[in-house]
């Protein structure tokens, strides 16, 4: 079965998608910290905004703007 | 999900049912009515009648136009990173543009309102575009790296190794009626484009 990432909506379907390659859990193995825990939302943040710059070249704050738009639409940091 | 089953699958009232039956059918008429008449150009009134509902039955249901363009837009935006995950998971980097490809062909209407009209709107259509191209990017650039590491395909920075190839695909969508009247653009031009492009990047 196929989940959706709480934390960067990714979606999981093969044990190594899944944090800890556990599919019990929520989030992906990109938004799990080296323990096994869940990044907290300004490592997201931060992790998610250098990924756009990196691989589509946006401007930075531009990439973090649109980084919290998209954040915001996840359950995890949803308000 | 399993432990709370019986929560989640509370009988629902027929009225609620109903509620969201129609708000479901919206979505699904608004979403073909502004891939048509576009993205800013459709009123909310053309949708209400393609839907069969009045036009007020829409208001109940999104207190404003932007509320419900933002939440198809959405809708769309999760059903095509699903999608392109789904085709491109783990590939090489011709398989996963062959995939996006196949991915946006699915949706081309809707998704070349998206590119057109983008920039004319609110921030939330926005943010939605950046989040395809962040699933497209993501599998990318890790075939990218593989490959350029194997000295398969040049050594190019990565956002203008992504760049490039969107610049060139939204540029024959953005204007697919002057490539393709009448007729999909990808369907005509799609290999053509993933092999030139190809043929740029190759070591
Ligand atoms: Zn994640």
């Amino acid at each position: 079965m196929m989940k959706i990432c709480i934390a960067c909506g990714m979606p999981m379907e093969n044990p190594a998608d899944f944090a800890m390659g556990d599919p019990d859990k929520d989030f992906c193995v990109h938004c799990a910290r080296q323990d096994g825990t869940m990044q907290s939302y300004e490592e997201k943040l931060d992790s998610l905004a250098n990924f756009i710059v990196r691989t589509q070249g946006l401007d930075k704050q531009a990439a973090r703007d649109a980084a919290k738009g998209m954040m915001a639409q996840l359950p995890a940091w949803k308000k | 999900m399993t432990q709370y089953a019986g929560v989640d699958e509370m009988p629902e009232s027929q009225r609620q049912k109903q509620k969201k039956q129609t708000r479901k059918h919206l979505i699904t008429m608004a979403f073909n009515q502004l891939a048509k008449d576009g993205l800013i150009n459709t009123r909310t009134a053309d949708i209400a009648k393609a839907a069969g509902v009045s036009h007020g039955t829409v208001f109940a249901h999104f207190p404003t136009r932007d509320a419900l363009l933002t939440e198809v837009i959405n809708e769309f935006g999760a059903r095509v990173t699903r999608r392109l995950h789904e085709l491109a998971g783990g590939g090489s980097v011709h398989e996963i543009l062959e995939a996006h490809l196949k991915g946006l062909a699915e949706f081309e209407p809707f998704y070349t309102r998206l590119v057109r009209e983008g920039s004319l709107l609110p921030e939330s259509a926005r943010n939605t575009l950046i989040m395809i191209q962040s699933a497209v990017s993501f599998h990318l650039s890790q075939a990218a790296e593989r490959e350029m590491a194997a000295g398969i395909i040049r050594r190019l920075p990565m956002h203008l190794l992504f760049n490039t190839w969107i610049g060139l695909v939204h540029y024959y969508l953005a204007n697919g009626d002057l490539f393709s009247p009448g007729k999909p653009v990808l369907e005509r031009y799609g290999k053509e484009l993933l092999e030139h492009y190809l043929t740029l990047i190759t070591e």
